[in-house]
């Protein structure tokens, strides 16, 4: 017979649900005990489908139960009530127009299997990553010939994301880590054809994207600003590289300061009217709603830049049969873990550039 | 208007031993009805398929003198048909065993009740779990009696399944023995206490819940009241965790065969 074993004392995941416990047990109050046991079970993945690859992934995926989450819902609503032609032209609506197609069980209990094969061309049939990642591509709602920047990109899931939808003016993808970016590099390489990775539509850099600004200022269409946070789930469940490591103390209390940046670096290098997506693994009000304000704030005052929250209500409405969006937050949406629907965390919040 | 069945061929069951006769006489004058005389006439030759009559009648006296009243009586034969298969005097001696073991009125008769089995089993069987109990696990012996009294079943569980729960309540979730007695661990097994426990210990900031509060209730009640979550969520959560520990065998397995 095998002997149930004790922990370790003070390993770094349980530092880090102490201090959850603490935070969100006030923040998120009731709905707390809930988020907390689906962010210690098994998580769900979404497939994110390759439309560049020659395997039809989706139909291979199709025969084994998976969904569509986005056209799913989408072929719902258009079953519903007729939409009106100028109810399309007001709102800006992403998931409807774009090509991305994410794949999950519906079953709560079943999962994707975790390989996918090369095609001729060596291209995979699809990418698996947490479904609610999706939603913030979606949010940015990208247009043909637009110009995106992914100011913190790797290992690229939602850049991915982000070129499964029209032909793109251009995208550059950046991470801090030059180890991190080789590996956005390698997955690119594996998902998107040679001819679509050409120095003429993709831009691969390793800069500080605090510093973005010095870079290439009131330019992109859209922005995506992915930063670095406490990633909750991970932090909870492998002491690995975990954020919440007594050494790593220094770090962690940065990160607020290190997100307001980005997400202003973010905010300087779109247009005038162009749109910025905000988004985070992390329950953290500190870390979302808190950067977002903090950085809207800094924009007006160092740089006369006014900006508007975009509401995200109708997106996150439409797939609130896939994923368990948090109540009543103030500023942006919030996808919680829920044991059946363990997707997220996943934080968004749109700003639009006025002027 | 009493039918007396036992001038008819087919309902007469010898007992060769004693030569006493399985009649519809015989059970009457333990105190059945004629009902309930047929009623065992029909399920004893069903479930001994005939093959012998010898112990029938002395297992039937041996349970009304236990203080069984007949309609128990019949409930327990029926529950556990091999009862008509034991010699009186192993049935006396494991009556007296169980005794012995601090089962006296009233805890007797509710062990058997609850699990006749354990008067078909070896006395050699029983006594082992009881040591097992004492030396492996460290319960008194006051305790092993009270835990045979609130759940028999504990006798025949398998052996390795009650020392893994035993280590699990006892290291992983720190319970010491009295508060094992106390809140009935053993009617419990393994993977409802793994599953409640797991689900609270993941869910809430209470390190170790208290044991008592996690089975002194139905599931619906454990879900609804003590969890304050829905059946959904324990549904998925029962589902995944299963799938975890079989994980975990999985993993051990490959570290044996290494
Ligand atoms: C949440 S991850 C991005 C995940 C990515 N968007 C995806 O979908 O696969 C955050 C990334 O920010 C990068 N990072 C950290 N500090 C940065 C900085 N100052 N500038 C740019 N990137 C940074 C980290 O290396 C890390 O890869």
């Amino acid at each position: 017979p095998k002997w149930a074993t004790t922990r370790p004392k003070y390993p770094a995941t349980r530092l880090a649900l102490h201090h959850f416990d603490v935070a969100y047990g006030s923040q998120l109050g009731p709905l707390w005990p809930s988020v907390r046991v689906a962010l210690l079970c098994e998580k769900k993945y979404g497939a994110l489908i390759n439309n560049f690859s020659h395997h039809d992934a989706m139909a291979e995926l199709q025969l084994q139960g998976c969904k569509d989450f986005i056209s799913d819902t989408a072929a719902a609503e258009r079953g519903g009530e007729e939409v009106s032609q100028s109810d399309l032209q007001t709102t800006s609506d992403a998931s409807v127009h774009s090509n991305i197609k994410c794949l999950v069980f519906p079953e709560e209990t079943s999962y994707l299997p975790l390989l996918s094969r090369p095609d001729s061309d060596g291209l995979l049939g699809y990418y698996l990553m947490d479904a609610a990642s999706v939603l913030p591509c979606l949010a940015l709602d990208v247009r043909e010939g637009h110009t995106v920047l992914d100011l913190c990109a790797a290992p690229g899931g939602k850049a991915l994301t982000i070129m499964q939808t029209y032909d793109l003016g251009f995208l550059c993808v950046n991470d801090s880590s030059v180890s991190r970016t080789m590996r956005l590099r390698r997955v690119l390489q594996s998902y998107v054809p040679k001819a679509q990775l050409s120095d003429a539509k993709v831009h691969i850099s390793s800069f500080d994207g605090t510093m973005w600004g010095d870079v290439e200022r009131d330019s992109f269409d859209r922005v995506l600003v992915d930063v670095p946070c406490t990633t909750d789930r991970h932090s909870v469940t492998e002491d690995d590289n975990n954020i919440f490591r007594k050494n790593r103390v220094g770090d962690r209390r940065r990160l607020p300061q290190l997100q307001t940046a980005l997400l202003l670096a973010g905010i300087l290098a779109a247009r005038p009217g162009g749109e910025i997506v905000y988004s985070t693994c992390s329950l953290s009000q500190q870390q979302n709603q808190g950067v977002v304000e903090q950085a809207a704030h800094l924009a007006l005052e160092q740089h006369g830049i006014h900006t508007q929250i975009v509401d995200l209500k109708p997106l996150t409405q439409k797939f609130s049969n896939t994923f368990h969006f948090a109540p009543g937050l103030s500023v942006g949406e919030m996808v919680v873990p829920h044991l059946a629907a363990n997707f997220g965390p996943i934080y968004m919040c749109k700003l639009r550039r006025l002027t | 208007t009493r039918r007396h069945l036992s001038n008819t061929p087919d309902n007469i069951l010898h007992n060769q031993e004693t030569g006493e006769e399985l009649s519809v006489h015989g059970l009457l004058d333990l105190g059945f009805t004629d009902s309930q005389a047929e009623h065992i006439y029909d399920t004893f030759s069903k479930s001994t398929r005939g093959s012998t009559a010898k112990h029938a009648l002395s297992t039937l006296s041996t349970l009304i003198v236990l203080g069984f009243n007949p309609s128990s009586v019949l409930k327990l034969v029926e529950k556990c048909p091999e009862l008509y298969l034991v010699k009186e005097s192993q049935l006396q001696q494991r009556i007296g065993n169980l005794r012995k073991l601090g089962l006296v009125e009233g805890s007797l008769q509710r062990v058997v009740s609850h699990h006749p089995q354990i008067l078909t089993m070896k006395m050699k069987k029983i006594n082992h779990r009881v040591l097992f109990l004492k030396e492996k696990c460290l319960f008194t012996t006051q305790q092993v009696t009270d835990i045979f009294r609130d759940s028999p079943a504990v006798i025949q569980e398998d052996l390795d399944q009650l020392e893994y729960k035993f280590q699990y309540v006892y290291f992983r979730m720190g319970v010491k023995q009295a508060e094992m007695v106390k809140s009935r661990l053993f009617r419990f097994t393994l993977d409802e206490v793994r599953n409640r426990h797991c689900f609270l210990e993941r869910q809430t900031t209470i390190v170790n819940p208290k044991i008592s509060s996690m089975l002194s209730v139905d599931q619906d009640m454990f879900v609804t009241q003590v969890a304050k979550a829905t059946s959904e969520e324990f549904d998925v959560f029962q589902r995944l965790l299963m799938r975890e520990w079989q994980e975990e065998d999985l993993a051990d397995f490959g570290n044996i065969s290494d």
